[in-house]
């Protein structure tokens, strides 16, 4: 059962295109990370997940429901972090969780207080006039005390400390899993996405680059460094590649091949090496790899 | 309901007790300069240069509505546009018109409240000094005033929520305008003939919020 269906979603701004018959699925339970290179369509997907922007064409289900015209049982279900950390700021703790706790049958404020707990606040203090990251933890504890059964973050490690960022991804993770929650995330810094996330969807523009769990993305997506005999060799564009990077007379080059198959086409093309090694990659250099760097 | 307009108090709560402090203070100077005016002119006089060379005691008044309106409009809608947060109140579980109606009932039933208020001191304070014959147009006279408040309150709510700026500066002219019609000049007691058709405007005009709405959540930008 999918929490989340997209189908042949296509979205211009003017006439520059954002993506053309964009599909995907979030199936129930799992932890999708949204990954893409600035520009590439991830804000303009979050808000039509969210209902606030119609899409050219195509629609996106949410529990069955298009997202343009969700019920309010639907939104009950549905947790939302807006990119920032974006909160109404001119509440203090205590008013911000007596507001929401009105809207929410589910709602249950003990993962909120146990944030809080944590946060060197006073119960009166505004959240305007708290850090980003308490702020953080803030917007994070409301969405935990909504109990929803999906999760929307957008770029949630935005302006977070390592240490911030370390204890809002393992509290959700371990949150998620728990309660057999669905997460739909957005983050610019990859390297949390690692920790956190089980099936990874990565944009390029226009288009979607991968789609599958982290788990078998990182192991069948390869980085080979290769140093060519000669600097000046030409390096010949081929299929097997996902990307070619070269430096000079090292060729990085990025596959969902193995290393017999690269070899085999570099005896084919007749390049000589002087060496070939595979080299190990953290998710955010597959993602560098996969979709170049600049 | 209950914490839709918990939020709202939270808003709007100084702006709108300053302003309430503000007619307070309005009405006492108005009336100090009433009864310092009939001491040393003599009441007939006063009431006569009232009745009949249009002289309004209460002009001091006239904006107060409008600045109010504008003031509780701008404490209840621009938090709402601080980095789009009207994003989390249209994501709450409750239908995005309902809400917004929601929300819009709150501020101008607070400042429907607040301008009974006014009323009923400027009644009960004009009764100390003027007869039943002046305090009746001098209602009518203010009445457009408090209307005009009302309005301003909803277009300022109307712009302030547009999400493209091209728009708001149309709506601003356009708002404008149409609140000029409230504050013309005029004899004492000349809106007695539209008064009604003002109200119905007033009415109309507040459901224009709803576009707005519309717009943002279309993605227009």
């Amino acid at each position: 059962m999918n929490a989340i269906e997209c189908k042949n979603l296509t979205h211009y701004y003017g006439r520059k295109l954002v993506y053309e018959n964009l599909s995907f699925n979030v199936e129930e339970g799992k932890i999708l990370g949204l990954l893409g290179k600035n520009g590439t369509g991830k804000s303009t997907t979050i808000n039509i997940l969210n209902g606030f922007l119609q899409p050219k064409s195509g629609e996106c289900l949410i529990y069955g429901e298009n997202t343009q015209r969700l019920s309010p049982s639907t939104k009950e279900r549905i947790g939302f972090l807006i990119e920032g950390h974006v909160q109404y700021t001119f509440m203090n703790i205590n008013q911000i969780e007596k507001f929401y706790s009105g809207f929410y049958p589910r709602w249950n404020s003990a993962p909120y207080w146990d944030l809080m707990s944590k946060l060197k606040v006073t119960p009166g203090q505004k959240i305007s006039t708290m850090s980003c990251g308490q702020r953080s933890q803030v917007a994070l504890g409301l969405i935990l005390a909504q109990d929803p059964d999906l999760l929307i973050l957008d770029d949630f490690s935005m302006g977070l400390d390592p240490g911030y960022r370390r204890l809002f991804i393992d509290y959700l993770r371990e949150y998620a899993k728990a309660e057999n929650k669905t997460i739909f995330v957005t983050s610019h810094i990859i390297q949390d996405m690692e920790r956190l996330i089980d099936d990874v969807l990565i944009m390029d523009y226009n288009r979607i680059l991968a789609q599958q769990p982290i788990e078998s993305f990182m192991k069948n997506f390869r980085q080979y460094n290769i140093r060519l005999a000669q600097h000046d060799t030409g390096f010949p564009q081929t299929k097997l590649a996902m990307n070619i990077e070269r430096i000079k007379d090292t060729v990085e080059f990025y596959t969902y091949s193995d290393e017999n198959e690269i070899k085999a086409f570099l005896n084919n093309s007749g390049i000589s090496y002087t060496s070939f090694e595979e080299k190990k990659m953290t998710l955010e250099d597959a993602f560098i790899g996969l979709t170049s760097k600049y | 309901m209950k914490s839709i307009f918990y939020k709202e108090w939270i808003k709007i709560k100084w702006t709108f007790l300053a302003f309430l402090v503000l007619g307070i203070v309005g009405h006492t100077i108005m009336f100090l300069k009433v009864r310092h005016d009939i001491l040393f002119v003599d009441a007939v006089n006063y009431w006569y240069s009232f009745l009949f060379r249009g002289y309004p005691y209460f002009s001091i008044l006239k904006f107060l509505p409008l600045v109010a309106g504008l003031g509780i409009a701008i404490a209840q809608y621009f938090p709402e546009t601080l980095n789009k947060r009207i994003k989390l109140t249209f994501h709450l579980p409750v239908g995005e018109n309902e809400i917004l109606l929601k929300m819009h009932a709150f501020g101008a039933s607070s400042l429907t409240a607040m301008f009974v208020f006014f009323f009923v001191i400027f009644v009960s304070g004009s009764y100390i000094y003027f007869p039943a014959e002046i305090i009746k147009p001098s209602l009518l006279t203010i009445t457009p005033w408090f209307l005009g408040g009302l309005a301003t309150y909803f277009i300022t709510a109307l712009i302030l929520l547009e999400p493209i700026w091209l728009y708001r500066g149309l709506y601003t002219i356009t708002g404008a305008g149409f609140i000029s019609f409230f504050y013309m000049y005029g004899t004492i007691g000349a809106y007695k003939p539209v008064i009604i058709s003002l109200a119905v405007l007033t009415l109309l005009i507040s459901t224009g919020v709803l576009f707005s709405g519309y717009r943002f959540r279309k993605g227009e930008m």
